[in-house]
């Protein structure tokens, strides 16, 4: 089923507003630059399309208009004559068909100009042609001034039309004017339609809700009618006309028999003759209204024949109900009537029609066939058994205000008064403790007690709402002992997962172990009882005390091993690092200095040891060095020798250190071997070494001969090097000019291509 | 009563809540205002308690259970399911399932005397479910859906069940079941009864989107209005029930079709 809302609709701009808007359009969106020196089809393209686009927007803009406006023929009828009832169907058609046309002309414009264009021969021409076409539509525009404005109020007064369902529930209420329909209105409905003591208050329809039956209701107020031919009508009084003939609904005739609206209960009756070929099947309730100014029963005869003459007239679906709007008297009943009767008449031409075939399943309860003895019982617990026994109790004349019926749980001003009743009950229970609150189904008595305990969400806000309180869930664990909810588990202990060691029987079986331990503890006692206090081989005082130191010491120097030092150097091995001598390393562990710091301390002379150390340094570390670059040259064991003698000779500090391989000669193979195989090593290390050493070599052990040769490779590798420093090196990209513009174009009359 | 609820404008406070004779479960959120409606209406008569499963706050479509027992999916921590216990009274047992559908809620119906599962549960949640919480078991499905969980709900006194099931289904299925049985929406017009509704015995709590239309005939069905619906009060209960059938009939006609 449509939907009909009319509020969507899109403001309609005046001519002169919709010309602005296309034209600024037009220049916003195409180019806007071109010279005459450009080709001409270029100069033409960029006229045209700044035709084509002008044309397109107005277009545009025209069609979304008539597609807003909807068409009086495709609308239900209620607000097809409605329309025109209020707008006049000619006036309106004529104006959207004149906006229709307008478009088709602005589509024949820029079709004729665009092919003029297309011969164009210069700028200027196609310019000129161009301003033409624009001016030409916007001429078009302009003469749809008349219809432009009269669309706009069209739509300003459609959008403020009510929200009117045409196919719903829907009770009408008509009459004469002053009859008190819209004082009707405002009671059953939250409407809020004026009220006036004067004829044609109400100047258009109302809608108002209202609910019955689970149902809701649409309820529409009409204006007065009085009674005089059709055509004579005015438009406030077609619009109740139009919704009583296109509306299925109950129809509330409402009569004045107080006459106080200035209209005898014969007119009364004749308007109802006059109007009463669009009752024809509607469901149909005469109202007799103000009975509270004129009781019915007072009424005098000839009055009440007349309208019992009018309801028999009105067939079986009329029925004759009275009211007061004042006194509030019969006010629900005409409206329960009303909305029975057509419900039941909707409900019999669904049913007639299988509509609620589809449905049978929802209007139907299936009670089961017993297919075993079993009786199965619901469970409710005694607690809230006898909450509503005590809710019944107090029966009907209270209701219970602390249940509420809205998504938020009661607060405390909720039950301020529900309290008092309860106390008066005399069957409070303090409900202090929480475990008290937690017993439910044990029937012990808690009920909701009297002072009753602050939900989570008023402790929440008490305690700075959402987001910043959140209540502890152990408080309401149900333990043996209430002492034990806020004890802290462990989930993972000593690397186990408690749950997995979780147990039903875990107090049994920790009684037994329990038993177990003291009974292991008593025989332990026993026997150590038995033993003499002579063997004891416990530790004195004293040794207690040195353990302790000793064990004290090792946990420092542990300490300190494992403690990285924040040193930010690379780690060296202990050998290597006593040999370099690093000024910076005062530590060092074979630094001469620091061995003699260290041995002062613990009482030692080290002079002598420091002493031969240094001998050892002085001699060793050349002896090793000599030997290996021996190495590299000679493979044999006999040049080995040879030129350590040689290097004795040089040596200056002597030559009696020189003793280590003296007895070569009379080594077995094996031993030969493995010599070698030592030195090969040392050679390698030596080599490392070089490598773990940013300090500069002597030149011999560059590879170079003496200072001198040292100096001119020094030279030459920075020569080397020189070109690259800042730069380009084949790393960067670069691109060359391949073919040179000025080489290669122009005559060539003299020259080459690479030179002129 | 039935009370209109929303879970942080959610409708399908169902999924965020599971409620039986002997307990409620809520998920945990950063507002109490969902766990205070449950509480201030049960709060006095069974414990209501919070709780996650797996982390996550969907306990109304993870866990299944009547006053007997709990069960819980096995993606449930160990912690969680301490929780649980702690919480809850030591009547009620709480069990972990080893089964491959893990939305217990929405595989199983029940209460405390029969229960509904999806065909293609494992024979052993069968086993486990039938133990557990005390009730025959039978693999069904509920207007052509195998979830029956989400499509149906029943209580000891009635029940609801998808909108499209047809009359010899709902036959079947209430002779199975033994109570009362209806075809309903809840949440206007959403056939997911288990997302919509929650209820037990004497109490239910609806999405706040339901009509009243819906929520009378919930309170029928499932005989919540007042006083009449004590357990002694079988006649007076149909009563209640044939509601439906007599006073709510052409409203029901008049909205549905």
């Amino acid at each position: 089923m449509p939907v009909y809302n009319f509020k969507t609709m899109a403001p309609v701009p005046s001519a002169s507003d919709l010309v602005d808007i296309v034209l600024t359009r037009t220049q916003r969106k195409t180019p806007t630059v071109v010279h005459p020196g450009y080709k001409i089809t270029r100069i033409r393209n960029f006229y045209m399309r700044k035709i084509k686009f002008t044309q397109q927007t107005i277009s545009e803009r025209l069609t979304a208009m008539l597609s807003d406006f909807p068409r009086l023929s495709d609308i239900h009828p209620f607000y097809s004559d409605l329309c025109n009832t209020l707008y006049d169907r000619d006036h309106y058609k004529l104006a959207l068909g004149q906006i229709n046309t307008a478009r088709q002309l602005v589509d024949a414009v820029a079709r004729d100009m665009i092919r003029m264009v297309k011969y164009g021969d210069s700028l200027y021409r196609c310019k000129c042609l161009k301003r033409a076409a624009l001016g030409r539509m916007c001429t078009i525009l302009k003469r749809q001034k008349a219809s432009l404005s009269y669309l706009e109020e069209v739509r300003k007064h459609m959008s403020r039309l009510p929200a009117l369902d045409p196919n719903t529930r829907t009770l009408l209420l008509c009459g004469l004017p002053n009859v008190g329909k819209s004082s009707f209105m405002n009671k059953i409905t939250r409407a809020n339609v004026d009220v006036q003591p004067y004829a044609f208050t109400t100047k258009s329809l109302f809608v108002g809700h209202t609910d019955y039956r689970y149902l809701r209701w649409q309820v529409i107020d009409t204006p007065g009618i009085l009674d005089h031919p059709l055509e004579q009508r005015n438009t406030i009084e077609m619009q109740a006309i139009t919704a009583l003939a296109h509306l299925t609904c109950s129809v509330l005739y409402f009569m004045d028999v107080s006459e106080q609206c200035g209209f005898s209960i014969e007119q009364q009756c004749n308007l109802f003759r006059s109007i009463s070929p669009l009752f024809a099947n509607k469901q149909l309730v005469v109202v007799v209204n103000k009975i509270d100014a004129q009781p019915y029963e007072a009424l005098e005869k000839e009055k009440r024949d007349m309208i019992e003459r009018l309801v028999k007239e009105g067939g079986s679906n009329t029925t004759m109900l009275q009211m007061s709007n004042v006194s509030e008297v019969g006010v629900s009943s005409v409206k329960n009537h009303a909305c029975d009767k057509l419900l039941a008449s909707r409900v019999d031409s669904r049913v007639s029609t299988n509509k609620a075939e589809s449905v049978m399943n929802r209007l139907q309860v299936f009670y089961p066939t017993a297919r075993d003895g079993v009786k199965r019982e619901a469970f409710i617990p005694e607690s809230v058994l006898r909450e509503r026994e005590r809710a019944s109790a107090e029966g009907g004349e209270r209701k219970k205000t602390r249940k509420s019926r809205i998504g938020y749980a009661p607060t405390k001003d909720d039950v301020d008064d529900d309290d008092e009743e309860e106390e008066e009950g005399g069957d409070e229970t303090p409900a202090e403790s929480d475990d008290e609150m937690m017993v439910g189904n044990g029937g012990g008595g808690v009920g909701d007690g009297g002072r009753r305990k602050k939900t989570a969400r008023e402790l929440m806000w008490e305690n700075g709402g959402p987001g910043v309180w959140a209540p502890d869930y152990r408080e309401q664990y149900d333990l043996l002992d209430p002492e034990w909810r806020f004890d802290a588990i462990p989930q993972i202990l000593d690397g186990k997962n408690i749950a997995d060691y979780f147990d039903p029987d875990i107090e049994e079986k920790l009684r037994l172990l329990e038993e177990e331990e003291d009974r292991l503890q008593a025989e332990y006692e026993a026997a150590d009882m038995e033993r003499t206090d002579g063997d004891d081989d416990r530790l004195n005082e004293m040794e207690s005390a040195q353990v302790a130191e000793i064990r004290e010491r090792v946990k420092i120097a542990r300490a300190f091993k494992d403690r990285s030092g924040g040193r930010n150097r690379p780690a060296l091995p202990r050998e290597i690092r006593g040999r370099v001598k690093d000024c910076h390393d005062d530590d060092a562990k074979l630094k001469a200095d620091a061995i003699e710091r260290r041995l002062k301390k613990v009482g030692v002379d080290a002079s002598a040891m420091l002493e031969r150390g240094r001998k050892r340094e002085r001699e060793g570390p050349r002896e090793k060095r000599r030997q290996s670059r021996d190495a590299r040259g000679a493979d044999a064991e006999m040049e080995d020798v040879a030129a350590a003698g040689e290097e004795d000779d040089d040596d200056e500090d002597g030559g009696n250190s020189m003793k280590v391989d003296g007895d070569g000669r009379s080594r077995s193979k094996g031993a030969i071997k493995r010599h070698r195989k030592e030195r090969e090593e040392s050679a390698r290390r030596e080599q490392s070494m070089t490598r773990s050493h940013s300090r500069p070599r002597e030149p011999s052990q560059m590879g170079l001969k003496d200072e001198s040769m040292a100096k001119v490779a020094r030279m030459v590798e920075k020569k080397g090097q020189r070109k690259w420093f800042g730069g380009s090196g084949e790393g960067d990209h670069t691109k060359s000019v391949h073919l040179v513009k000025w080489c290669n174009t122009g005559k060539k009359r003299n020259g080459t291509h690479y030179s002129r | 009563m039935a009370t209109r609820v929303a879970f942080e404008n959610s409708n399908e406070i169902g999924v965020f809540a599971a409620l039986t004779n002997g307990y409620c479960l809520t998920g945990i959120n950063r507002s109490e205002n969902f766990y205070s409606v449950f509480e201030a209406e049960l709060g006095a008569h069974i414990p209501v308690i919070h709780a996650t499963i797996a982390g996550c706050r969907f306990v109304g479509r993870t866990t299944v259970g009547n006053r007997r027992g709990l069960l819980v999916p096995n993606t449930a921590t160990d912690v969680e399911l301490a929780h649980l216990r702690n919480s809850l009274p030591d009547g009620i047992v709480v069990q972990r399932v080893e089964e491959r559908l893990s939305a217990l809620g929405n595989i199983v119906a029940c209460n405390d005397h029969v229960a509904l599962v999806h065909p293609d549960v494992d024979r052993e949640t069968e086993d486990v479910i039938s133990d557990v919480l005390g009730v025959e078991v039978f693999r069904q499905i509920v207007g052509g859906q195998a979830l029956v969980g989400s499509y149906c709900k029943f209580s000891n006194h009635g029940g609801m069940v998808h909108p499209r099931t047809t009359v010899e289904d709902i036959e079947e299925l209430s002779s199975l079941l033994q109570v009362p049985l209806v075809a309903g929406t809840v949440n206007r017009g959403s056939d997911v009864l288990g997302g919509g509704l929650i209820v037990n015995d004497w109490s239910s709590f609806v999405g706040l989107d339901t009509t009243s239309t819906e929520i009378s005939v919930i309170e029928n069905i499932f005989r919540l209005s007042g006083s009449g619906s004590s357990s002694g009060g079988g006649q007076r209960g149909q009563g209640q029930q044939s509601n439906i059938v007599t006073n709510m009939r052409s409203s029901l006609i008049d909205q549905l079709s």
